[in-house]
């Protein structure tokens, strides 16, 4: 029982990861419809500049939760800039061109960004002390104590703000209207006003923001990065963005969430070897029984 | 008087370049970390990033300068117009004079060990192109996960070969089925989803077989891979040095001096011949109604079920055969390595083969050996620089994508025509 | 008297809410055009999409007759339709293969017949005479409707250079090289001029009166539908109208009403 609930937590907090990842998947999957590839090493290269950044914050002695903040929002602006860079190099100018074209595209994007860091950085993997130390114990007197670390808190409060702040601007401001209109009829709302482009520059902004926040989130975590973790994570997210139901946001955030869950539960029950196939599995099971995922809306194709 | 705005625009522009720029390659290039024993170091790369932010701002500014959008539209539709009339015209005359290269090749004053190694290579690419041109070029269905069927081809060619001992021969077509029923198998399920979704799923199982040849130790050898291939012999004459007493070898039979060359000869010419084969299907079902139908699903699904097609096994055939292919391909790297291991089978050397379909211009044959031909052995010369090899490997797709989405030859010709060849005339 | 060749009864499609067509019935003969009208929204593409396949009707029958055989059409969906139904269709925006030459979106539309004779590809790649005068023959059923239409010159050109008029016959004969017992055509019309439009109604004769195949059409242009209609179901908000020949649907106030509303 203690078993099941320290894999519980470990479930949550890995699934806050790949939601956090999995939203910029399905809001420009909704958007442009198009399944951004290189997305995922978006997310590595937060990792990366989170990584610098402590490095950096670490020779200081500023205190902790600044350092953090710090981290967070220096994060953040940079990792935007590079979801918006390639918006606009890679994707925008195939907006109107043939199906596979974007995804081409973006398939070149990851291979770029991966091994751009590859070179920049060298290929060995980067590790660093852990940060945030500090745990909270539960069921000492048992066999098996669940242990519940201050960062696993500090990451499941951190996303649960921003869903709750990102699900404000999306419902209430003026930018998230023009969104929510851009998805439904890219046409008739650039008639009515709206800046189609900034739209969609802005939700690379934002999705490529939530990834890197994942990316500091993973270097705290996991303490050990490398330039290929996007491939893996990026391919789980998506399946996460499936899972919910692709468009729907708070789907992304339940498929991370159950993403999380199931790699988490198949490590500690069955084996970690076979955990990824596990992943895969789960996307190729959701697409085939359940394309519109669990929040999703159906499409009708008109004929 | 336009020209004073136009420059305050272009040097504001620029300016914007390089800021976006310093964002980019400032902390990832300029803060370069380094792992010691104590922990990470940073070097700072002050120069490279400067270099690389004035260049962005420069470039950007050279780009705005000098073309008008129309200009530069006029003169990418003049080459695209011409590379693509050019090689619709000479197709025939083309292929020919290439094949005849190919034949001569290994003999060519300038083919050493190496470029004969690198020629191996490009056919084999070729033919992996060849064979997911039938899936991807002429079905339209975009398969990440190609590199699957590969693995298939040369495992069950390693298992078959190290188990029963049986000849290249008789494992090369079993290998192939093999490949086919496992392309059967994915399929199945997964033919009916939408394009992008269709491709992360094949992704997916492309990763799922790796994961699993990776971590199957007792069937698979695991990490360790299967060694000790058979090699093909000449008609029965091994390729060897270790002879037996009254045994003939390639060499003494032809009365040749020992040469590891007449080996990588004759697998140069094992693979071309493949190559061929797998042309000569793909020409030759592309004038039956299967081959019709793929293109057509290409086009219009809804259409095809409206004229009665059946998508399904349409598409099926599609995969089974592309997949079949794939298997011949990598029975051939089997014997031709004598060892296989997870390694070799990587998501990127789909990527690698999707790009050449996509790039060389869906469904043309001659536009998939161009590709290959380029992006394999062009920079397989760069080797040196082998870390931006992959980044111009990238960068390759997506400027295709910008300026050829169509691919390099997207001139298509109809398989049948009513009223004859015009060149012919 | 020709016979009933279709009988749509009770026919109901929702979408969640929404009633889209609400218990419609109407019948159409073999040998015989009939056309569906009615203002926009009115549910006529919704009817095609259950006809044909595309839709799954919420309640309600349709059934094709051929000599003794009835056959459901709810039993079929997808390509099923027009490979055992034998019903074909064509579309408003029009979806021809545009890569493919003309006479190769000809000969997609044999594929079935063509994929027996050619034994799955394997009397095909061994270039078996079999198929190669299957295949021949193919060509000449394709030569045969380019001529009627006068696109014979065009066969080799890709089908999406063709102009728009030529784009639709097309289509039209495209469907036609599959045999169908029934023809629906969803806006054939739309945007011809009318020397175009009076050749579509000429083929359309054509087809009805030689191939005795019953077409169904959803139609705007009050010239083609009143030209050539043996029969119209006129529908509004999903419930039909009225239904009778073209001459009382002219003269029906209902139908006036329908169209140009109430006086107040």
């Amino acid at each position: 029982m203690e078993y099941f609930l320290q894999q519980l937590v470990n479930g949550v907090t890995l699934g806050s990861i790949y939601g956090l990842i999995a939203i910029g998947y399905t809001m420009v999957y909704g958007i442009i419809g198009m399944i951004n590839f290189a997305h995922g090493d978006i997310f590595m290269i937060g990792a990366f500049i989170a990584l610098i950044s402590f490095l950096i914050f670490g020779l200081t002695s500023i205190a902790l939760p600044l350092i953090l903040l710090f981290v967070l929002l220096i994060s953040m602006l940079f990792t935007a800039c590079y979801g918006w860079t390639v918006e606009k190099l890679a994707y925008k100018p195939l907006r109107g061109s043939f199906r596979l074209a974007p995804l081409i595209s973006a398939l070149g994007m990851s291979i770029v960004l991966q091994n751009f860091v590859q070179v920049a950085q060298g290929a060995r993997t980067k590790a660093v002390l852990p940060i945030i130390t500090g745990k909270f114990e539960f069921f000492k007197d048992s066999d098996f104590v669940v242990i519940v670390s201050h960062l696993q808190i500090f990451m499941v409060l951190l996303t649960i703000a921003l869903m709750a702040g990102f699900t404000f601007l999306i419902t209430k401001t003026d930018l998230g209207r023009a969104q929510r209109a851009c998805e439904q009829d890219k046409t008739m709302a650039s008639l009515l006003g709206i800046n189609v482009d900034r739209t969609i520059s802005v939700t690379f902004i934002i999705g490529s923001s939530l990834a890197s926040v994942a990316g500091m989130m993973f270097v705290l975590y996991y303490g050990v990065i490398d330039f290929y973790i996007g491939f893996l994570a990026g391919i789980k997210a998506f399946t996460a963005a499936v899972l919910g139901g692709i468009g729907s946001l708070p789907g992304a955030m339940l498929g991370g969430l159950i993403i999380g869950l199931i790699e988490v539960m198949w490590s500690g029950y069955i084996s970690s070897e076979y955990k990824d196939v596990a992943a895969f599995s789960v996307l190729i099971i959701t697409l085939i029984f359940f394309p519109t995922g669990l929040l999703g809306k159906p499409e009708i194709e008109k004929v | 008087m336009n020209n004073s705005v136009d420059l305050k625009k272009n040097i504001k522009d620029s300016l914007f370049t390089g800021l976006i720029a310093l964002a980019i390659f400032g902390p990832i290039v300029g803060l370069r970390t380094r792992l010691q024993k104590e922990g990470l170091y940073i070097d700072p790369q002050w120069l490279m990033v400067m270099f690389l932010v004035i260049g962005s701002a420069l470039g950007r500014f050279l780009i705005n300068l000098n073309s008008s959008r129309t200009a530069e539209i006029a003169f990418v539709k003049k080459t695209k117009l011409n590379i693509s009339n050019y090689f619709s015209n000479k197709g025939k005359h083309l292929a020919i004079t290439g094949v005849l290269f190919a034949i001569a090749y290994p003999f060519l004053p300038f083919t050493d060990r190496y470029m004969l190694d690198v020629g191996i290579m490009v056919l084999t690419y070729i033919m992996l192109g060849w064979g997911l041109n039938i899936v991807v070029g002429l079905a339209g269905l975009l398969d990440l996960g190609y590199v699957a069927f590969y693995a298939v081809g040369a495992y069950s060619f390693a298992l078959l070969s190290t188990t029963f001992g049986w000849t290249f021969w008789i494992c090369l077509p079993l290998a192939g089925i093999f490949a086919a029923f496992f392309g059967i198998l994915l399929g199945f399920p997964v033919l009916r989803l939408r394009g992008d979704y269709l491709a992360i799923v094949t992704l997916g199982f492309g990763e799922i077989i790796r994961i699993i040849l990776l971590n199957w130790y007792d069937l698979t050898g695991g990490p360790d891979g299967i060694g000790g291939i058979s090699r093909p012999s000449f008609f029965g004459l091994p390729f060897t040095n270790n002879l037996k007493e009254g045994e003939h070898s390639f060499h003494t039979f032809f009365n040749l001096e020992y040469s590891t060359a007449h080996k990588l000869i004759f697998l140069y010419y094992l693979i071309l011949i493949l190559a061929l084969i797998t042309n000569f299907f793909t020409l030759r079902i592309r004038k039956l109604p299967v081959g019709r139908a793929w293109e057509a699903l290409r086009e219009d699904e809804i259409a095809c079920k409206s004229l009665g097609v059946n998508p399904t096994n349409t598409k099926l055939t599609a995969f089974a055969i592309g997949a079949m292919f794939g298997g011949f391909a990598g029975a051939f790297f089997a014997t031709k390595q004598t060892f296989v291991s997870p390694e070799s089978f990587t998501f990127i050397e789909s990527a690698i083969i999707v790009a050449i379909v996509v790039l060389g211009g869906m469904g043309s044959q001659t536009g998939v050996v161009l590709a290959a031909i380029f992006l394999i052995g062009f920079t397989e010369i760069f080797r040196e620089l082998e870390q931006f090899r992959m980044i111009a490997f990238g960068l390759a797709m997506v400027l295709i994508m910008l300026f050829k989405p169509k691919g390099i030859l997207s001139n298509r010709e109809p398989t049948i025509k009513l009223h004859g060849d015009k060149n012919e005339q | 008297m020709s016979n009933k060749l279709l009988s749509v009864e009770n026919l109901t499609m929702k979408f969640g809410g929404l009633i889209a067509i609400d218990n419609l019935s109407f019948f159409a003969k073999e040998g015989e055009i009939t056309s569906i009208i009615g203002p926009n929204g009115a549910g006529k593409t919704t009817v095609f999409n259950c006809l044909t396949g595309f839709y799954k009707p919420s309640t309600g029958e349709m059934v094709l007759h051929n000599n003794n055989d009835s056959i459901s059409l709810k039993k079929y969906t997808d390509f099923k339709i027009s490979y055992k139904a034998k019903v074909a269709r064509t579309f408003q925006n029009i979806r021809l293969f545009s890569s493919m030459s003309v006479l190769e979106n000809l000969l997609v539309a044999q594929h079935n017949e063509l994929m027996v004779a050619s034994g799955y590809s394997i009397f095909g790649l061994l270039n078996l005479k079999r198929y190669k005068d299957k295949e021949r023959e193919a060509v000449e059923k394709a030569k045969y409707w380019l001529d009627l239409t006068g696109l014979t010159s065009r066969a080799d050109d890709n089908a999406g250079d063709l102009s728009y008029g030529d784009q639709r016959k097309l289509e039209i004969i495209r469907a036609m090289c599959t045999n169908p017992k029934l023809l629906c055509l969803d806006e054939p019309a739309a945007g011809l001029n009318p020397k175009e439009s009076s050749e579509l109604n000429k083929l359309l004769k054509f087809i009805k009166t030689e191939k005795q195949t019953g077409i169904l059409l959803i139609e705007h242009d009050m010239s083609v539908v009143m030209g050539i209609s043996d029969h119209v179901v006129v529908l509004n908000y999903g419930k039909k109208i009225f239904e009778g020949t073209a001459k009382d649907t002219r003269n029906s106030k209902k139908v006036i009403e329908a169209y140009l509303g109430v006086e107040e």
